[in-house]
């Protein structure tokens, strides 16, 4: 079936990630001045301000940071709910939003905050293909 | 004041996006604004993480965002293309206030690029678009939609951390609804004024539709309409009018994020910055605070905006509502009008905050169109924040009764 969610523009800095994506890599934006890993994309390093950006593939493993239920969507995603959005601590540091896999809507007091997350890609279309995080057995 | 305000500030220097004109390669407004703002940093030797206000016709908050940096003065006047100069008036007023020292004026405006990569040129990064904002282009994949997706997962993290139940939060909004009872103009007022109107139980919040767990819809502002506006004067000009002055005593602002995925702290806002500056200008604190109006656009926002301007500890903020210090008759009335929960939110409710604030400390509460008996309070000192966003920017304002 055509992936029918909102598919996000490839933006003009973020082509690496885009592309990493297409392969099944997660790939981040480091500072080659302070070493440390940022998302979303900048121009600039949030914590230095270095403009000597980098990519380097992430691990592709995190762990829950918050979560809720949506109930209440909108547009394509409105036949889904509910479905669980939630913040992930990605293991090189920052956070990232998914909607969050292999968990039951139904039964949000089981989802665990500091649950170990795996990254998967859906191809939304040729070009672009989307991050999603799994919750994986600890 | 004008006079006072001459040679009050200075530009110390100037810079630009490392392409100008007609670029081959498209550019984002955001792009342009970065590097001209690094470029200045360079040129000056001022940091950029020394910088404490931003004025920009863009959405302010996410330049700073995108910069990491969290000023304690955040103007997004945008009237067209004179805003800039208008910015320069408004930075020298901050700086002579005392308020700031550094002031970032910056413009980035794709108005050739943006025919192949969209985005609204200067006024908006990317909002409602993608390619022109990263951060959108980060999320806009992942269902989340109105303001109540986002705030759950701030409730969340609030239950795991602090072991707070949606029972806790419920009492906010039972509290809140009580004090719309108590106000004709209040949406909510009665049964007969709204199906839903009148008074409600605990029970009834937890049992009421789930919006996004953990939050239904009665942990959830209304959005109705609503018009307001209030007029601020010189001392001079007050003593000449019939109506009572409520003297702003202490102001402050700051922001966290612009995008919740920027959120460090989910159990924490700005507040505690725009507070303590607030509280500092007024030569008070939250002890000496006898009313709080407090942005309620979710029973989670009142209650974490309690704990961050010293109201209550951290995590014991729903409290002021369970043991009914906040409810009529109480040490501390809070959201006295009946709130964005139960007597109007129209999107930014940060107008009707104002307003109560004025009415309450004028001692007009009261008076029969805007209050029933029980409604006005004795107190004459009020903490008044505002949050905006997803819970991204916060301001905080002291007012003070006329004696």
């Amino acid at each position: 079936m055509a992936y029918d969610k909102p598919i996000p523009p490839r933006g003009t800095h973020t082509q690496p990630f885009w592309e990493g994506a297409k392969e099944g890599k997660l790939m981040l934006p480091r500072c080659k001045d302070c070493n440390r890993v940022h998302w979303y994309p900048r121009f600039i390093c949030p914590f230095c301000h270095s403009m000597d950006l980098e990519w380097i593939e992430g691990s592709g493993e995190g762990t829950v940071h918050t979560y809720a239920v949506q109930h209440m969507a909108f547009g394509p995603w409105a036949e889904e709910a509910p479905y669980v959005t939630a913040y992930i601590d990605l293991k090189e540091g920052d956070r990232m939003l998914t909607v969050l896999r292999g968990v039951d809507p139904a039964k949000p007091e089981e989802i665990k905050i500091g649950a170990p997350v795996k990254v998967e890609f859906e191809a939304a279309n040729e070009d672009t293909h989307i991050p999603f995080w799994r919750v994986v057995e600890g | 004041m004008s006079v006072e305000l001459s040679c009050a500030a200075a530009i110390v220097g100037a810079a630009e996006a490392n392409e100008i004109g007609f670029l081959e390669e498209p550019v984002t407004a955001l792009q342009l604004h970065i590097e001209a703002i690094k470029n200045l940093s360079d040129q000056t030797g001022v940091p950029i993480s020394k910088i404490d206000g931003v004025f920009s016709t863009g959405w302010s908050s996410e330049l700073c965002e995108h910069l990491g940096i969290q000023p304690k003065y955040i103007d997004t006047t945008s009237v067209g293309g004179c805003s800039f100069e208008m910015h320069v008036h408004h930075a020298m007023a901050a700086i002579h206030a005392g308020i700031i020292d550094i002031a970032l004026i910056s413009h980035g405006e794709n108005g050739h690029s943006a025919r192949q990569v969209g985005g609204r040129g200067a006024t908006n990064y990317g909002r409602g678009g993608g390619a022109a904002s990263p951060s959108v282009e980060m999320t806009m994949a992942y269902g989340l939609g109105g303001a109540p997706s986002g705030y759950a997962h701030a409730m969340v993290r609030h239950m795991h951390r602090y072991g707070t139940t949606t029972e806790d939060f419920a009492h906010i909004a039972k509290v809140t609804r009580d004090w719309a009872t108590l106000n004709p103009r209040a949406a909510m007022y009665s049964k007969e004024k709204h199906p839903f109107g009148g008074p409600i139980t605990v029970e009834q919040v937890e049992e009421s539709r789930v919006i996004a767990w953990p939050m239904t819809i009665l942990h959830c502002c209304m959005v109705a309409d609503h018009g307001g506006a209030i007029l601020v004067t010189s001392p001079e000009v007050a003593a000449g009018l019939r109506t009572k002055p409520v003297w702003i005593a202490g102001a402050g602002e700051s922001m966290g994020h612009s995008n919740m995925l920027e959120m460090d702290d989910f159990t924490a806002t700005s507040a505690s910055r725009s507070a303590e500056a607030a509280y500092t200008m007024a030569g008070l604190g939250p002890q000496d605070m006898e009313l709080a109006l407090l942005y309620d656009s979710f029973t989670i926002t009142a209650a974490i905006t309690a704990e961050m301007i010293g109201l209550a500890p951290r995590g014991e903020g729903h409290t002021l509502w369970k043991d009914g210090r906040a409810a009529p008759g109480g040490r501390l009335p809070i959201n006295t009008n009946g709130g964005g929960l139960s007597f109007n939110h129209s999107g930014m409710y940060g107008m009707p905050l104002l307003i109560e604030g004025y009415r309450q400390l004028s001692g007009t509460a009261e008076d029969g169109i805007h209050g029933d008996p029980g409604k006005q309070t004795s107190a004459r000192t009020c903490v008044i924040n505002g949050t905006g966003g997803s819970l991204s920017t916060t301001g905080t304002l002291v007012l003070v009764a006329d004696d």
